[in-house]
Parts: C-alpha cells; structure tokens; sequence
C-alpha cells in the first residue's frame, strides 16, 4: 500500500492525454480512441486490484 | 504523530494531480480519488484493528454475552465500506446511486441487528411483574 499507485495512475491519465493531442493531430482519431481505451483498461485493473485487496482485509477484520 | 502527516500528504498530493489530469482525461480524477481513499483507509485499518482488538479483550474479561460485540463489530465494517463507496459516488455526481447505497447498507445493517432487539425484548418482558 503504497503511494507510488498514485504517481502511476496520474502518469498513465497524462500520458494517455498527450497521445490523444498527438493521434488526433496526426488525423488517425480511432488510434487515439484506442489509447485511450487503453490506458482505462489498464488503470481500471490496478484499481480493482486495490479495492479487492482492502475489501478482503475490512472482511478478515470486521469478520464479515 | 507521523501517521496524521502521511494521510494529509497523501490528500494533499492526490488534489493536485486531480486538477492536473481533470483538464485533459476527466475520468482519471475519479481513480486517482478512489486510489487515494483506499490508500488512506488502509492506515485508518491499522488503527481500528487495534480498537477491536481491544473490545474483544474488554469483553471477555466482562464475560458479557460476546455474539453482541460480534453483530457489532459486523455492523461498523458494513458501514465502513458502505461510507466509502457512498462518498465515491457523490464524488461522482451520481447522487441517487450513492443514495441507494447507502439505503441497501441500512437496510443490511437493521436486519443484523434483529437478534439484539429480540434478546433486549425478552430481558425487559422478564423484569416486569406479569
């Protein structure tokens, strides 16, 4: 549990900005799509990630 | 001591990569938010780990009925992931999903508390002069 998570989840939202500037720039608006798809996905499962793990510890300590 | 620094650092930084990354991807503000609320109640566990720890051990040494202190112990951990997930969807701006939440997690929390209420009833009835 550490803060780094931040750090890389903000890095993957402003790197996947910028490749959405460049692609649409360069015309190719589905590859910008697709990135941006991307980097949902892949935050999305760091996230998920997260929330499981603190969902088992609240239910190993509530004992729910 | 430290521990209150590390959470308001925690806040502190993740506001302001909410307000860099809002501008280009809006949806990223909400899993830095989320990130930033898991992280923070992992320390908050910590410390309420050791407060259950030590009603368990009050209540033994009472030998008071523990299956009360269970139900409670249940209804705080309900509440506790039901808060968290009321205060993302505000965040959000879905407040009638954070009100359904919070709805189904009351409506989980007096269904547990049946038991106490039922055991409550019976000592009362015992003491009056029927």
């Amino acid at each position: 549990m550490n803060v780094d998570l931040l750090f890389k989840i903000a890095a993957v939202g402003i790197l996947v900005a910028v490749l959405h500037q460049v692609l649409c720039r360069a015309g190719r608006e589905e590859q910008a799509m697709m990135t941006t798809l991307a980097g949902v996905v892949i935050v999305l499962t760091l996230v998920i990630k997260e929330i499981s793990s603190l969902f088992d510890t609240v239910r190993t300590l509530f004992g729910l | 001591m430290d521990d209150v620094i590390k959470i308001i650092g925690i806040g502190l930084i993740s506001i302001i990569l909410i307000i860099i990354v809002k501008q280009y991807r809006p949806e990223f503000a909400i899993y830095i938010s989320l990130i930033a609320g898991v992280i923070i109640l992992y320390f908050a566990l910590d410390k309420i780990s050791n407060i259950i720890n030590l009603l368990k051990s009050i209540c033994e040494k009472s030998g008071a009925n523990s299956s009360f202190l269970e139900i409670l112990i249940k209804m705080t951990g309900i509440a506790f992931l039901a808060e968290f997930a009321v205060s993302i969807c505000k965040d959000s701006g879905e407040n009638t999903i954070a009100n359904k939440v919070e709805l189904g997690s009351k409506a989980i929390i007096i269904s547990m508390s049946i038991p106490i209420i039922y055991n409550l009833l019976e000592v009362i009835l015992k003491i009056l002069p029927n």
